[in-house]
């Protein structure tokens, strides 16, 4: 493993800081740290997103899906190039890449899968919160959830008093907001009763109307929230169209425009966090890989490993992390699909356990069953 | 009293109706036939949409790009015209408002729930230009004949329908020891209907089906596909195409298909949707849409029983769920989900959603008007744009899924800053909305007290009151719930 100087550099002071035990340490006055996942539905190609480079059998394999230009990272990788903002950001050690990896998740449906994503549980539909609002409960991190999007995503639900920005077109009276909350009091229904409540103590700066259909700029009032001392401490985003079974397209086309919704999400946050993006941990999140194989519509049909793209200011380093399984069709997982190495959930765990100052066991205890998930603090974030 | 049975399983009573004196039989006596479309405007046909559609996306679309391939902004200006020439930018507009025409003014509005509910099981996803073009005549050709025939049938139709084929990708499949392979050897199947039809029309993953079993599903189903046209545009209707086709034998849970050409795909239909996993799977759907978010074994078993005693019969089993719901009524509640809760109100009070037909009237020559499009714009804002679900599993019948700050609000935006400007003459009458109440909700007492201060006649408070009126009833606990 190359270890260069300026890694060392963050290794030793903060070990010296830190004196390395999670348990003893007061994390009281440390500024907030931000977590922000950013959800890919429909399955993304972790090939397309980060390709292996100079490997024959994927270009035999993907005629049609062969991408030009890609960004190079290292020997053996490169980025897609609509992905150019990880690409600038990993010149700066501040953009990292966890390759052939998933939830331990092998059947194929994106219903099961995205459920699974969002639990993190390996029964379909069991569990009825999600890993992240489980993680928040275990911090005693209450109210600081942030969805950008209109429904609560299952991947928050299980700590009380998420919020979720997606504005609507007017200003609602604080009045009738008051009137319908105090009818609810007397209601058997925690989960309105406690979204009404949630609802009332909104900042004024969330209830002005904007444009909801403008990613971009809710992306802007999230990092405005985000960078706020009392604001969310987690937010959630939600994209969707990754499931390309036909015309998937490689430089430009419908996997590259959902990779480009990707890219202006993180280069906004990047831009409007300032000096918070130091304190931030941006991943991404899906429910399997594609096959390796193109079919016969130009597209790729569900498969299993895939990708988590990683940017912040807690990464340790620039790094493609993976314990590569190759390509050959031996190494593929039932023939088709590139394997899975490394569980998807050891990356999660380990990044709730920075941004939330717990001991990586501790959570895995409380959110994962104490699941075999491996500390990769140390190997992935600053710590 | 049990007066949310009626927006349980309906829409809730309107003004100029009177309380039925046996609600159950009154709900019975509505799914033993298909109500006509009452819409007095436009009500193309599929094949005539498709026509539309061939027309814009593969037609003169490509003609404008060719002449003005050096002059984007003539490009442009050119392909918006077309949109409006097309209609593609009214279309769904009159699509929603054929349905809340239906839900509104049906005499059998229990069916029409019901056709709901089936367009949602059966569901077709925002993609490509299907919710401008496809999905609403499919809703209305393809699900709601038959919800008088048995689940069998109504999967036969959905599989082979054109809009679900174009929507899960089986023209693109092509079996590997087919014809067409030899011609075109990049050619393979392509899953993704196969595996829909298994997880969410049918059988569902509860049947423990594998990935082998996906793909001989998907071998049967190669070659059902769309025709092409003489312009090579895929706009023709649906056959079955030999030369795309897998053949030899295919096993499918367990089941072994022998050759047989365009014969095995009704054989294995026949089996998933006849498959006890598959009847659990379904009557348990609709329990959790008319009864509880989770329901008991009690309450699906009935439903269970009763659809195979007749043998899938749709409207037999829709009416044994109806006993159900209203044998649960005061026990069980559910959250009306944004849509539904729109058209209970609008039937509720009697309000102008949705437009009278014959301002829906379109030129093709101008862009849709603001009143034209408010319909579908509420129903965007209000997070339920019927015939857009993000995902081919269709909206969520879980309360859970509908309740987020933002997803209230827009609630309450709706009814305080929207409703009030769609009511009519008499909805100023304070007696007349009491009475509107009174019809539909138990808790009336409680209501009218909460409005009482909110009906000034002066014409100078009356907007505000109106406000505050709407704002307040729309959104009260019994309200959202039914």
């Amino acid at each position: 493993m190359n270890c260069t100087r300026r890694n060392f550099l963050i290794g030793a002071s903060s070990t010296l800081f830190f004196s390395g035990f999670y348990p003893k340490i007061s994390f009281a006055n440390i500024e907030k740290k931000n977590l922000i996942i950013i959800s890919l539905r429909g399955g993304m190609d972790g090939l397309t997103a980060v390709p292996v480079i100079g490997d024959k059998r994927l270009k035999k394999l993907r005629k049609q899906l062969i991408l030009e230009n890609t960004l190079k990272l290292n020997s053996d990788f490169a980025l897609h190039p609509k992905l150019e903002i990880f690409h600038k950001l990993w010149e700066e050690d501040k953009a990292a890449f966890v390759h052939a990896t998933n939830i331990p998740y092998t059947g194929r449906s994106h219903f099961d899968g995205q459920n699974l994503m969002e639990t993190g549980a390996h029964t379909p539909y069991q569990e009825k919160t999600g890993w992240l609002g489980r993680g928040l409960l275990a911090s005693e991190i209450i109210g600081k959830g942030l969805a950008i999007s209109l429904p609560m995503p299952l991947l928050l639900r299980g700590v009380p008093q998420n919020n979720n920005f997606f504005p609507s077109p007017d200003y609602v009276q604080t009045k009738l907001i008051d009137a319908i909350h105090n009818e609810f009091s007397g209601d058997h229904n925690e989960l309105i009763k406690s979204t009404l409540s949630t609802i009332k103590k909104r900042p004024l700066s969330m209830q002005i109307a904007t444009n909801s259909q403008d990613r971009n700029n809710l992306a802007r009032e999230a990092a405005k929230q985000l960078k706020d001392p009392n604001g969310p401490r987690v937010a959630v985003f939600e994209l969707d169209g990754f499931d390309t079974h036909t015309a998937q397209g490689g430089n430009n086309g419908a996997h590259a425009d959902e990779l480009e919704e990707v890219n202006n999400i993180v280069k906004i946050l990047y831009k409007n966090l300032g000096s918070s993006f130091d304190n931030t941990l941006i991943l991404t999140l899906t429910e399997f890989g594609r096959t390796i194989k193109q079919n016969g519509g130009f597209g790729t049909e569900h498969g299993y490993g895939s990708a988590i793209l990683m940017a912040g200011g807690l990464l340790k380093k620039s790094q493609v992390y993976t314990d590569w399984p190759g390509l050959k069709k031996k190494n593929l997982f039932e023939g088709r699909d590139l394997n899975s190495t490394i569980d998807a959930r050891a990356v999660y765990n380990s990044a709730m356990s920075i941004c939330f100052n717990k001991d990586p066991e501790f959570l895995k205890r409380e959110v994962f069953w104490g699941d075999d998930l491996p500390d990769l603090t140390q190997d992935l974030f600053k710590i | 009293m049990a007066l949310n049975f009626y927006r349980r399983v309906a829409f809730g009573l309107s003004p100029n109706e009177t309380e039925p004196s046996e609600p159950l039989d009154w709900a019975l006596d509505q799914l033993n036939s298909v109500p006509d479309f009452l819409w007095p405007g436009s009500i193309p046909t599929e094949k005539e949409m498709r026509n539309k559609l061939a027309e814009w996306v593969y037609g003169d679309r490509e003609v404008i790009r060719k002449k003005y391939k050096n002059d984007i902004n003539a490009y442009e200006k050119a392909k918006d015209e077309l949109r409006i020439k097309t209609g593609e930018r009214f279309f769904e507009l009159n699509e929603h408002a054929i349905r809340h025409y239906q839900t509104k003014n049906s005499q059998q509005p229990v069916f029409e729930r019901f056709w709901l509910f089936w367009g949602n099981h059966f569901a077709i996803s925002e993609k490509d230009f299907l919710a401008e073009f496809s999905t609403g005549p499919y809703q209305r050709e393809i699900i709601r004949p038959n919800m008088v025939k048995t689940f069998e049938d109504m999967v036969q139709s959905v599989t082979t329908s054109w809009c679900m084929i174009h929507h899960l990708d089986n023209s693109q499949s092509v079996g590997p020891n087919s014809k067409s392979k030899q011609w075109n050897p990049r050619d393979t199947i392509n899953e993704n209907h196969a595996r829909e039809l298994l997880e969410l029309h049918t059988v569902s993953p509860s049947a423990g089906y594998t990935q082998e079993d996906v793909i001989q599903l998907a071998y049967i189903m190669t070659g059902w596909s769309q025709k092409y046209t003489n312009k090579g545009l895929e706009t023709g209707d649906v056959w079955f195409d030999q030369d795309r086709h897998q053949t030899g034998e295919k096993k499918v849970l367990g089941v072994k298909y022998k050759n047989d050409a365009k014969r095995e795909l009704p054989r294995v239909i026949h089996d998933l949707a006849t498959h006890p996993v598959c009847i659990k799977f379904v009557s348990t759907k609709l329990c959790r849409h008319f009864i509880t978010d989770d329901p008991t074994e009690e309450m699906v078993r009935p439903v269970i029983d009763v659809w195979n005693k007749y043998d899938g019969n749709l409207i037999e089993i829709q009416k044994e769920v109806v006993r159900q719901a209203y044998k649960y009524r005061d026990l069980t509640y559910k959250f009306q989900v944004p849509e539904v809760w729109l058209m209970q109100l609008s039937k509720i009070f009697d309000l102008n959603i949705p437009l009278i037909p014959f301002r829906m009237n379109y030129d093709f020559k101008t862009k849709p008007s603001h009143s034209q499009r408010r319909l579908s714009w509420w129903l965007h804002e209000i997070g339920h744009s019927p015939y857009r679900p993000k995902q081919p599993n269709g909206w969520s019948d879980f309360e859970v899924d509908w309740v987020s700050p933002e997803l209230l609000l827009r609630r309450l935006w709706f009814s305080s800053n929207i409703l009030p400007k769609m009511i009519k003459s008499k909805n100023y009458n304070h007696d007349f909305t009491l009475e509107c109440l009174k019809k539909n909700f138990d808790d009336y007492e409680r209501m009218s007290l909460l409005i009482k201060n909110f009906n000034s006649d002066t014409k100078l408070k009356e907007e505000s009151d109106m406000i505050s009126k709407y704002g307040i009833i729309c959104n009260l606990p019994g309200v959202l719930k039914a």
